[in-house]
């Protein structure tokens, strides 16, 4: 019995060490694309896009790992590095992009865009975030902006107008704050949340010129114009604007307050519809970030997209799909379904909100990738948090200021 | 959970009797109150799994039953996210990780427990401190070397790697369980000429069951709930493990809790079944070899 059971234990432990299957024919064709996309509609909508892909190209299989988006940022650098590096990565453009083009761990995909296909297909401002020194290294995809989402029902019943000026939004909220219903709505437990305020107090205060140079570390953090910012940021919590308990909120549990209606709106990007209950997603609009004066306002967009590492191992193939992903029918096939925006610019808006987005965006003297894709990541980390903390604690700004400072100086200098 | 084995002392003064009433009413009042207590998150967790997305988003109140019941979670953790395929791959590395930790470490627990040689008391300690090496710290170490050998993305690799941390806590575990039996049985055999290999297969290991059933069950939890090798080393869909695929269904930015909570349940089960099966070893192998050094 005993004998046996030994036997048993020795097969399995030799089966699982020896026999352990995994391994997989390297066949020529076939392209392994590692994806973020964790998110069921998006994921959907790859999948579609993919399937489309193999029908017009029945020599390539594809293969598509999907790994959770935070868990994906972390793994990234790993995999490029790696021996058996994925065919195909999904990516943000700009800094976040070049950063790793920099460190020659990315392959230039302008092989699969012959004469100036890639210029024509997509704006410029896009092929500059999809560039390093002349050579490009990323395939925008899609796109969405951030934006003040507010319950128009709230709107409705208190009789308010969309506010236009910082003062004009400051007296909207008063409104609310009256009526018991919380201006703003937070989910500071994501700090990313704050990221977008950041984003938006800092260009619309300071202007877009200088927002640039302070995410990309040229200005320290102790100028007394990214003081204004903070403490603007933190007059609202003063004000008692900002919904109670904010940084015990995910933002997906903040949003609910504004489905609900008891608060009023919300500073997030597009993908807050996705979320919303199929009831209350009308009741849900945007407007632009009011403005403090100045004649120009940017937009938060992020773009996303595709990129090769440079230890690909079917280049081939990953350029054919890249020369697929640029096509107006493929970025269609994903913006379409998700209501985001395309970056080839031949593909119309899919629905009214986008039109209006897209409007926005095209009216903006610039636009912005957000904070933890403009800074590198570990600075627009410690910014949020700094943001979030002067919230909390307004008479100690400056001495957050101070040491956010002596983290730029650190970081930028690695 | 709650185990009872006190057999009420027949007294003959009344008073007693009733103060032992008393306490052992009390007992149950309060052991009662600490399940229901420990049990809050769980019912919260099925409450949610039978909600409808829709139904969640639009009521702050978590811990109310949903209005109406749905399956439907379930069903989509099982197909659409992929649960199936995940849970065979953790069964499929877990199982061996298990069998190979338990077959190595006894046969280094017994000759840490029974020979004497010089570095003995060094090779514990080697053993012993690996324990404390924080994991994270052998991330990179681990990933290189497992894309230098060809082990990414393969259930070997895992397993190789399981069974390599586990064993630093397994073989100190069985060796001082095995340093509670009196030496003379093994002197007994060795005088009626039994091989060492005969020694530890049929004395020592049958007089270990409960300390390896125990151990099974202790290994068997933690690297099925492993998260960080798997990612470690794994990332094609097709080899995940049912932590990857919990970790899956969080999106970027929307997280569908009512899925997620119905898939926790589903990779809860295993180690609860694996639990229930062993739980008779489980109490009294834990203690065994705890107290002598």
């Amino acid at each position: 019995m005993k004998k046996v059971l030994t036997l048993i234990l020795a097969v399995l432990v030799a089966a699982s060490v020896f026999a352990g299957g995994g391994q997989q024919a390297s066949g020529q064709q076939e392209l392994i694309i590692n994806s973020y996309m964790s998110d069921q509609a998006p994921k959907e909508a790859f999948e579609a896009l993919v399937a489309d892909f193999e029908s017009k190209n029945p020599t390539i299989k594809v293969t598509v790992n999907t790994t959770a988006h935070e868990q994906f940022k972390t793994l990234l650098p790993n995999w490029l590095t790696s021996r058996q590096a994925p065919d195909v990565v999904t990516w943000f453009a700009g800094y976040r992009m070049q950063a790793f083009a920099q460190r020659g761990q990315l392959e230039p995909i302008s092989r699969a865009f012959p004469g100036n296909t890639f210029q024509d297909s997509f704006p410029e401002a896009f092929v500059r975030a999809s560039s390093f020194n002349n050579e490009i290294y990323f395939l925008p995809q899609s796109w969405y902006w951030w934006a003040v989402y507010y319950n128009t029902e709230v709107f409705d019943n208190l009789g308010l107008e969309i506010p236009k000026t910082w003062d004009d939004f400051l007296a909207v909220s008063e409104v609310m704050k009256q009526n018991g219903i919380a201006p703003i709505a937070i989910g500071a437990r994501d700090t990313w949340t704050a990221g977008g305020w950041f984003d938006y107090l800092n260009s619309a205060i300071n202007g877009m010129d200088f927002h640039v140079q302070l995410t990309s570390g040229q200005v320290p953090y102790t100028d007394p114009r990214v003081q204004k910012t903070f403490e603007t940021f933190a007059d609202l919590q003063t004000r008692g604007y900002i919904m109670p308990n904010a940084t015990s909120y995910s933002w997906q549990e903040a949003a609910t307050l504004l489905f609900n209606g008891q608060a009023g709106m919300y500073l997030m990007g597009q993908f807050i519809k996705d979320v919303a209950p199929a009831e209350v997603r009308d009741k849900i609009d945007f407007f632009h970030f009011p403005s403090f004066g100045l004649p120009g306002y940017a937009v938060d967009t992020p773009i996303d997209g595709f990129m090769v590492p440079a230890n690909a191992r079917n280049k081939d193939a990953a350029m054919k799909f890249m020369a697929y992903l640029a096509t107006p029918e493929a970025q269609a096939l994903f913006t379409v379904p998700l209501g985001r925006l395309a970056a080839n610019k031949n593909v119309p808006p899919p629905n009214d909100d986008a039109r209006r987005g897209l409007e926005m965006v095209l009216g903006a003297e610039g636009a912005m990738q957000f904070y933890d894709r403009d800074a590198p990541e570990e600075m627009a980390a410690r910014g949020m948090d700094a943001l979030l903390e002067a919230m909390q604690n307004p008479g100690r700004i400056p001495q957050i200021l101070a040491t956010l400072d002596q983290d730029r100086v650190r970081i930028h200098r690695d | 959970m709650s185990m009872t084995t006190a057999k009420p002392i027949v007294r003959s003064a009344p008073d007693m009797r009733k103060q032992k009433a008393l306490l052992k009413g009390a007992f149950y009042v309060g052991g009662t109150l600490l399940v229901l207590i420990w049990l809050i998150p769980v019912v919260i967790a099925v409450f949610t799994a039978g909600k409808s997305m829709a139904e969640l988003m639009s009521s702050p109140f978590m811990w109310t039953p949903p209005r109406q019941w749905t399956l439907e979670n379930f069903r989509s953790a099982w197909t659409n996210a992929g649960m199936a395929r995940y849970m065979m791959n953790s069964f499929i590395i877990t199982i061996p990780s298990v069998l190979g930790t338990l077959a190595i470490s006894s046969l280094g627990a017994y000759a840490l427990a029974f020979y004497q040689f010089k570095l003995n008391r060094a090779i514990l300690i080697v053993f012993v401190s690996g324990m404390l090496i924080p994991f994270q710290m052998l991330m990179i170490p681990v990933f290189r070397f497992s894309d230098a050998m060809g082990l990414m993305n393969t259930y070997r690799g895992v397993t190789l790697f399981h069974v390599a941390f586990q064993l630093g806590f397994c073989v100190y575990f069985l060796r001082n369980f095995m340093r509670t039996l009196p030496f003379s049985l093994i002197e007994a055999t060795r005088m009626d000429g039994a091989s060492e290999f005969t020694i530890y297969l049929r004395i020592i290991m049958p007089l270990a069951i409960p300390s390896i059933a125990a151990l099974g069950v202790l290994q068997f939890t933690w690297i099925w709930n492993d998260l960080l090798w798997s990612i470690v080393l794994l990332n094609a869909n097709r080899v995940m493990t049912i932590t990857q695929g919990l970790a899956n269904m969080q999106g970027q930015f929307i997280t569908n809790y009512a899925i997620i909570a119905a898939g926790s349940i589903l990779a809860a089960l295993p180690p609860l079944v694996v639990f229930l099966f062993f739980q008779r070893f489980f109490i009294s192998g834990l203690t065994v070899g705890a107290e002598k050094g």
